[in-house]
């Protein structure tokens, strides 16, 4: 039968002659199918670019006073004024680059935010620089260019006045309020100029002449020269004033590259040249592993699968209830009707035989009191677990008793003759239906 | 496209010259940079001189059925069309419970030549198991980079069931044969038809003599009998949802399948013509009116498309559907599921229709695993699954009970023994002459 159900006509599924169709598609047809994608993709670059571009390539912040930021806190608009009058203006990130542009009759405006100038390299900048403008000098630059200086606290007059010897000053007249001051010693200084005086001690402008001729400016607030506040007060005027003087100015932001290099020499010094290339090698020949192993070849093959339902599933969770809810009485019922009904069959007793029959010829068969099989098949009620489990080896003991006795040949004939005209007999009243 | 492991290979080869070459940093780095240009040159070249897989024209020759458990060779022949040798891997797409092992093969197809791919299938799993594609890779000269392309090369075969019970066929077909020489002793009656005379042995019985062909002849003549012939069996299958149910790890439609196969064909050795049905909301399957060997091979053929279905059987329905097949008096053989009395309802209310006019037997398979857990009596676990395995025994006794009453016969048994158990009692019912 397998032989001719196995080599049933062989069928030919696909005609000859005629060329295999192909389900990849070309790279042509690849590309016009994904045309759109790339194009949108290509043109969300393209708006990005255009937008960064349309923006001036900076964020919003920016870095405070720097020469080239438009943003309220740069100094763009002060920059470019002064290039419109002639100044030729310098941007530096470093001392290296201040000293390269800086010329004997030039300005330098140094506005360290963060503190990178040791004492050393501030005093050479104010050696360096015929004038030197410090905005917001902190307590390293008050120490190395004038020693006698101190901070005054912020202002609280409500209007600043020049009211000093300083041209530029006496142009700006008034000078936005609520910065920060510098204080000058009680009595004066032979070296010191004070302008915009919040009192008697303090001021928002501080010029020092240095010994060696150098003029440096002290300006404790940095708002009067950013994009911001330029316009108001006379903020215009004095930094125009003081950074105007002469014909170059170096606008001097100190960054991490003035730091003195310190500790032990870096892992890229220490290797030869080869490893970076190497290890860039070794990445780029992971990413083939990768494209090699990882290639699928073809399509993944599509199956339904069967569900996979146990049959024993009910019964599991029926037991788990029993034990769960400690059902005892119930489980040992279940265990006592199968019992008697195995009992009743192997002593030849029928399917609907009464349950005192079956107590009885059990006793008599097995030679154990009748009231005993009556405790273990009907009356002992369990109250633990291990009453339930001894009354449970007391029934397996009891159905293997009985058939050792049936075995033996211990059932009376006419016993067995009763019950084979009870098979056909009406139901009785008592029976161990569950 | 697709890199080769010799492309990772040089790829990572090019440690050498750098190492080699690369005194400084930014010399290593002008060597990296050559050695990428030449590996990527060589790979790209290697791919345009790769063969085309596009051009392979394939061929697939495949028995159209096979048996669950034998193996069958799946046949592919590619020919290269195009203008070059094709050197590469094929693999032929097949489900994996087609059983078809490791599916990739190399081959080597010169220009306009054709080239066989054979792969042995040993199915798993029953229905009908399909391939669609083959994937050809073509490597170049150097094997570095591939061309790849996958084909529609559409192919099935049909699994059948495995019929495991006809182990069980010669020993009944004895016994239905020893049911016919014992008929000239047996006392005639139902069940019983003329079959023929022939001359009196010592010993037959002397009640079977036929006078009137011995008044004709010289010798005594006795009349023989057999048992009755071209009775109807219907077989009808449940493949609700309670059929998808494994016991044994054999789902009990796969049972209730070899069962039926077994009956079909002892039933068309006995002369008796069977119909099978196997439903439940809808026909999934009908065999009608087939007899002999196309009657086993039409059934395996509908067997092999039927999976259980996760619905309820609709009982209700059933006793039209046999009357849409017999009007006759028949054997209503029921393969289904007995489970609790709640689940049996359906089955309970429709089996008066049934036996008022037909003889019903309601088969099903019973679980081994409850059998052997209500005599397990180890601990507190094992006593609460005893009563449990319990408690589904005498649910599975008192549906019996109930299906007895209303006058339909009861087999059930474990799935090895179900087959054989159905087709005694088959045996015993013809015997009987209750067909």
């Amino acid at each position: 039968m397998s032989a001719t159900l196995t080599t049933d006509a062989a069928a030919l599924s696909s005609a000859g002659g005629t060329p295999t169709t192909v389900a990849t598609p070309t790279l042509r047809a690849l590309l016009r199918r994904s045309s759109f994608w790339i194009f949108a993709f290509a043109g969300i670059v393209i708006v990005a670019i255009v937008g960064v571009f349309l923006s001036g390539g900076s964020n919003a912040a920016g870095r405070a006073l720097a020469g080239d930021n438009a943003a309220p806190a740069g100094s763009m608009a002060l920059v470019e004024v002064l290039r419109q009058q002639g100044v030729t203006v310098t941007l530096a990130d470093s001392l290296v680059e201040v000293r390269d542009a800086v010329g004997a009759d030039s300005t330098v405006l140094l506005y360290d935010e963060n503190g990178y100038l040791d004492a050393g390299q501030l005093t050479e900048l104010a050696e360096g620089a015929a004038r030197t403008v410090v905005v917001a000098p902190d307590f390293l630059a008050l120490q190395a260019l004038a020693p006698s200086v101190g901070f005054g606290g912020v202002s609280d007059t409500a209007s600043l006045t020049a009211d000093c010897s300083v041209s530029a000053a006496n142009r700006a007249e008034n000078l936005l309020p609520g910065g920060a001051t510098l204080s000058i010693p009680e009595g004066g200084h032979p070296l010191l100029t004070g302008c915009f005086a919040s009192d008697a001690e303090t001021f928002s402008l501080v010029q020092v002449e240095s010994a060696t001729g150098g003029l440096v400016s002290l300006v404790p607030d940095a708002r009067v020269f950013n994009n911001e506040n330029v316009t108001g007060y006379g903020n215009a005027a004095l930094a125009l004033g003081l950074l105007g003087e002469s014909d170059s100015l170096v606008w001097y932001l100190p960054t991490l590259a003035d730091l003195p290099r310190t500790g032990p020499p870096s892992l890229a010094e220490l290797t030869p040249g080869w490893v970076s290339p190497v290890a860039v090698l070794l990445v780029l020949a992971a990413v083939a592993a990768a494209f090699w192993r990882g290639r699928r070849f073809g399509p993944l093959v599509a199956e339904n699968l069967p569900v996979t339902v146990k049959a024993s599933e009910t019964m599991e969770g029926r037991a788990r209830l029993y034990a769960r809810s400690n059902a005892r009485l119930r489980a040992l019922d279940a265990l006592r009707v199968g019992a008697v009904q195995r009992l009743a069959r192997a002593v030849g007793l029928g399917r609907l035989a009464q349950l005192d029959e079956v107590i009885g010829t059990v006793a008599r068969i097995t030679g154990s009191a009748p009231a005993e099989v009556r405790r273990v098949l009907v009356d002992a009620i369990p109250h633990s677990d291990a009453q339930l489990m001894a009354l449970s080896d007391a029934l397996q003991a009891l159905e293997q008793a009985a058939c050792r006795a049936v075995k033996a040949g211990v059932v009376p004939a006419a016993e067995a003759a009763a019950s084979a005209s009870r098979e056909f007999s009406p139901p009785p009243a008592e029976r161990m239906e569950p | 496209m697709t890199l080769s492991g010799r492309f990772v290979l040089l790829v990572a080869l090019g440690v050498v010259p750098i190492v080699w070459f690369g005194s400084s940093s930014e010399q290593a780095a002008g060597v990296l940079l050559l050695w990428l240009v030449f590996v990527l040159t060589l790979g790209a070249v290697d791919l345009a001189l790769a063969a085309s897989p596009r051009v392979v024209t394939i061929e697939r020759m495949l028995p159209a059925r096979v048996r669950l458990g034998e193996s069958v060779t799946s046949e592919l022949y590619l020919t290269n069309t195009g203008r070059r040798r094709l050197v590469g891997v094929v693999r032929d797409a097949w489900q994996p419970s087609a059983g078809a092992g490791r599916n990739r093969s190399r081959i080597v197809v010169p220009r306009g030549e054709r080239r066989l791919v054979s792969l042995t299938l040993t199915p798993f799993r029953r229905g009908e198991r399909r391939v669609e594609q083959v994937t050809v890779r073509t490597r170049g000269p150097l094997g570095l980079w591939n061309r790849q392309a996958t084909l529609n090369a559409p192919g099935r075969i049909r699994v059948l069931p495995p019929f495991h019970a006809r182990k069980h066929l010669p020993s009944r077909i004895a016994r239905l044969k020893e049911l016919d020489g014992r008929t000239s002793v047996m006392v005639r009656g139902q069940g019983t038809e003329f079959d023929s005379l022939r001359e009196y042995v010592l010993g037959d019985d002397v009640r079977s003599i036929d006078w009137r062909a011995t008044a004709r002849r010289n010798d005594v003549m006795v009349r023989t009998w057999r048992p009755e012939r071209d009775r109807r069996v219907v077989i009808l299958l449940d493949t609700g949802r309670t059929s998808a149910a494994r016991v044994d790890n054999e789902p009990r439609l796969d049972t209730a399948f070899e069962a039926a196969l077994l009956l079909a064909a002892l039933t068309s050795v006995a002369g008796d013509r069977v119909d099978f049905l196997a439903f439940d909301r809808r026909v999934r399957g009908r065999v009608q009116g087939a007899t002999g060997a196309a009657l086993l091979s039409q059934m395996v053929d509908s067997m092999a498309m039927i999976d259980p279905e996760l619905i309820e059987m609709d009982w209700a329905a059933v006793p039209g559907q046999v009357r849409s097949i017999t009007s006759q008096h028949a054997l209503i053989v029921v393969l289904t599921s007995i489970d609790a009395a709640g689940a049996s309802t359906g089955l309970l209310s429709v089996l008066p229709q049934l036996t008022k006019r037909h003889t019903v037997v309601v088969a099903s398979v019973l679980d081994p695993a409850t059998v052997l857990a209500a005599a397990t009596r180890g601990g507190r676990t094992e006593i609460y699954r005893a009563a449990a395995a319990e408690r589904a025994l005498l649910d599975v006794a008192r549906v019996s009970a109930a299906i007895r009453q209303l006058g339909a016969d009861v087999v059930t048994a474990s799935p090895a023994q179900l087959p054989p158990a159905l087709a005694d009692r088959y045996i015993a019912l013809k015997a009987a002459g209750r067909l």
